[in-house]
């Protein structure tokens, strides 16, 4: 059977090196096999490689940079509002996806594309303007060192309204800051794997999108029956109340009550001062509002207000989980109202929370340990629980200033500098950690090692089931839901939706394969789905190894290898390295591949 | 008696459920734009989330400015009469609030036609930003907040079977008048 709907079928291609943009149809066969979002852009991505014969600068002209919502994106069910950005990484060299929430991607979808592709290095910094599925390139220099949310600010008037979206780069984008995010809906971030950096080499400084189309829903009628058990089923879910107050801020009090909460540099795992910086705190003195994704009923985004105290007047969308832990716990930092400052600060500039946090809290501990000396930081000194140092030091990342311009390069480039900070900084592939110790699971130390894009728990987030039922694991039973999880959380990526009530509220997943099946009028199973999915992971695969990734590079940050946990649940854990070994064996086993984790060069043929 | 579709905005996330349930009751159609209750988001200043829909007024601007007169109040709804409407859109300017929408696909002005009682809007916002209430109870919840941050209202804490507890007390006598 095939697909019916779903799909405006187009692409748009726009070039910004010579200005022009045009229309490409999208056939039935790449429609069908790689559904949308994280798949399109695998797919463009590779295609593109080939024809540079897998010789990409991720700053070059010839990077392509994927913007693809999903089939389902926009469409009548809960937390439909997710896109895809994907493209070489700057961070890391290799295949880089990020997906970004709020309304941006419904809009596109409504300006009837199903896929935006961007290559060429603009002349000057400009603005793209799809209005209802025609381009127009904007010349637009006075963005020129301006924050996300001005910029938002400033093409709303140049176009004219308000009923549009805008994705936008802060500083760091503009300053190729190698984790720089690409903004929307004040934020909203596509955050990792420098995204941002690769608008700003383009001098690509905002994408704006109206659109007035009718989604192409195949069998309306069967879809809302289907997302209203679904909404009924969440709206019942005893934590769902609890969800709408706290949304991903409850996750600090679990995280440490369970010892996987980053703390002083992955040091430790519990922070003694989580009561000062946890969603109980934000819900009593700072929270003045919900913030949700498009068609989301979970809303899991916080706005909090600083009412008093030295960062009075502080209003973020924000924090989540990861934010909170890697710029509070991480960095010693116990004032929540600092932590917003922060945040906010990141959100002007563009730049990734997680590898900030973790690049701020490697400075920290480098400095302590006398391998980063005074005259390095510029003569200003940094410590933990330092907010001012932290917040100006974030300032000079976003700025290139001083030792900013060495550490907006990433983890790569720092130990290059510092070979000693080999053994502080965690990162994967040259992509910092996320915010879950993986010393206290060992799944999620081999999810971290195998994520395609780096040490991001996007792929994988095994922990909290580890967390509760690891005991009785074997390594085998890791392997099985490491892959089990790669396999379908880039789903929810490539369908264009949010996994959050899947992961969060128990939704049953088969409905999303329903949800496919009434919108596409393709009739799927959920299984069918995942193969699809598995092999977007071996072509990613497939492609991070003609980039030059090797076993070597699936590897644990030493910290998680050889500094046990100081205290708490996990204390004295490590995750060790022949235990590792032996994981990722069975775990290329497990895929196909071979004993240096590259799938078979046949596969090539299929993709 | 009749009821009104009424907004909180302190509660609305801005994930326009209820746009998209408008669209599909009316048009049958995937697509937030064609409703007749669009939320209005602003940010930082000020951060606002504000669903925009009609308040079915008694003297309604927009049915003064109708040119043929296909707008009119029954049953305390004011209703937009299809077969008649030029699709001038007047009456889309002349709403104080905005809450009347033109869209390009759409021959006529979209506007709230309380889904005959039943809005569907109310019954899908899972934040209760939305509520369907009799018009005498209209500003009763603000009445009340307001009295509880009457400025000489005292507070006390207090402890009752292991449970923390507050009572608001209003101090007499002490303030100078």
């Amino acid at each position: 059977m095939s697909v019916k709907g779903g799909y405006f079928r187009k692409r748009l291609h726009v070039n910004l090196s010579s200005g022009t943009t045009r229309v490409i149809e999208l056939d039935e066969d790449f429609l069908e096999r790689y559904i949308g979002g994280r798949g399109f852009g695998a797919k463009l991505v590779w295609e593109n490689l080939k024809q540079h014969d897998f010789r990409i600068d991720p700053f070059g002209p010839e990077n392509l940079l994927v913007v693809a919502p999903g089939p389902l994106t926009g469409a009548y069910l809960p937390s439909s509002g997710k896109n895809s950005f994907v493209s070489i990484s700057p961070a890391t060299g290799l295949y880089g996806d990020s997906s970004m929430g709020g309304g941006f991607a419904v809009e596109l979808r409504q300006a009837g594309l199903d896929c935006l592709t961007i290559e060429g290095i603009a002349p000057e910094l400009s603005l793209l303007f799809i209005d209802n599925g025609e381009a127009r390139i904007i010349p637009m220099p006075q963005l020129r060192g301006k924050s996300c949310l001005e910029t938002e600010g400033m093409v709303e008037t140049r176009i004219g309204t308000h009923d549009i979206h805008v994705v936008t780069i802060g500083v760091a984008g503009e300053n190729r800051v190698r984790f720089a995010c690409a903004n929307t809906d004040w934020s909203r971030n596509a955050g990792r794997t420098g995204i941002g950096a690769i608008m700003g080499s383009k001098n690509l400084k905002a994408i704006a999108v109206r659109g007035h189309k009718d989604l192409p829903v195949y069998d309306l009628d069967g879809l809302i029956a289907e997302t209203n058990k679904a909404v009924q089923y969440m709206r019942g879910h005893k934590y769902f109340r609890f969800w709408q107050q706290q949304g991903l801020m409850n996750v600090i009090e679990y995280a440490n009550d369970k010892g996987i909460l980053p703390t002083w540099n992955f040091r430790d795992t519990v922070f003694p001062n989580h009561d000062k910086i946890n969603g109980e705190v934000m819900l009593d003195r700072y929270k003045i509002g919900d913030s949700a994704c498009f068609m989301c009923p979970m809303c899991c985004s916080n706005i909090n207000l600083v009412k008093d105290g030295k960062y009075r007047g502080v209003v973020t969308e924000g924090p989540e989980y990861e934010t909170c832990a890697m710029l509070g716990s991480n960095l010693g930092i116990d004032d929540f109202a600092a932590i917003l400052a922060a945040t906010q600060l990141c959100d002007e500039l563009g730049v990734d929370t997680i590898s900030t946090g973790n690049i701020v809290g490697a400075v920290i501990e480098g400095y302590e340990r006398g391998i980063i000396g005074l005259e390095d930081l510029d003569g200003r000194e940094i410590r933990w629980n330092d907010p001012d140092a932290v917040l100006e030091l974030i300032g000079k990342i976003g700025r290139r200033e001083g030792i900013g311009d060495i550490l907006a390069d990433g983890a790569k480039r720092i130990i290059q500098q510092w070979p000693e900070m080999d053994k502080v900084i965690l990162h994967v592939k040259g992509l910092e950690q996320s915010a879950y110790d993986s010393r206290a699971g060992a799944s999620m130390g081999l999810a971290y090692a195998t994520c395609d894009i780096g040490a991001h728990h996007t792929r994988a987030w095994t922990i909290a089931r580890e967390m509760e039922e690891g005991a009785n694991w074997t390594n085998e039973d890791r392997v099985k839901i490491v892959v089990y999880h790669q396999t379908l959380r880039p789903l929810f990526d490539m369908l264009g939706v949010c996994r959050l009530p899947w992961i969060e509220l128990g939704l049953n997943e088969r409905h999303y394969a329903y949800f496919y099946t009434h919108i596409t009028g393709k009739e799927a199973t959920l299984e069918e789905l995942l193969e699809l999915s598995r092999r977007v992971y071996d072509m990613t695969r497939r492609m991070n190894v003609r980039l030059g990734a090797t076993r070597k590079d699936d590897s644990l940050p030493y910290k998680v290898r050889e500094c046990p946990v100081l205290s708490g649940p996990n204390a004295g854990k490590v995750l060790r390295e022949d235990v590792f070994q032996d994981m990722l064996s069975a775990y290329y086993a497990k895929r196909g591949w071979n004993e240096d984790g590259v799938p078979p060069v046949e596969l090539e043929a299929t993709f | 008696m009749p009821k009104k579709v009424t907004v909180i905005p302190e509660l609305c996330s801005g994930c326009r459920m209820c746009e998209m349930v408008c669209a599909i009751k009316h048009f049958h159609a995937n697509n937030p734009k064609k409703s007749a209750i669009r939320v209005l988001i602003t940010y930082p200043h000020p951060v606002v989330r504000m669903p925009i829909v009609c308040s079915q007024c008694k003297v309604p601007p927009c049915e003064d400015v109708c040119p043929v007169n296909a707008i009119s109040r029954v049953d305390g709804r004011v209703r937009l009469d299809t077969s008649v409407c030029i699709s001038c859109y007047h009456c889309v300017e002349a709403c104080p609030f905005g809450a009347i929408y033109a869209h390009d696909d759409c021959d006529f002005p979209i506007k709230c036609d309380m889904c005959d009682g039943d809005p569907e809007c109310v019954k899908h916002c899972p934040k209760g930003a939305l509520r369907l209430i009799p018009a005498a109870a209209l500003g009763e919840s603000k009445r009340l907040n307001n009295i509880l941050s009457y400025a000489q209202m005292k507070e006390i804490e207090f402890t009752q079977g292991g449970e923390r507890k507050a009572i608001r007390y209003a101090e007499i006598g002490k303030e100078e008048i």
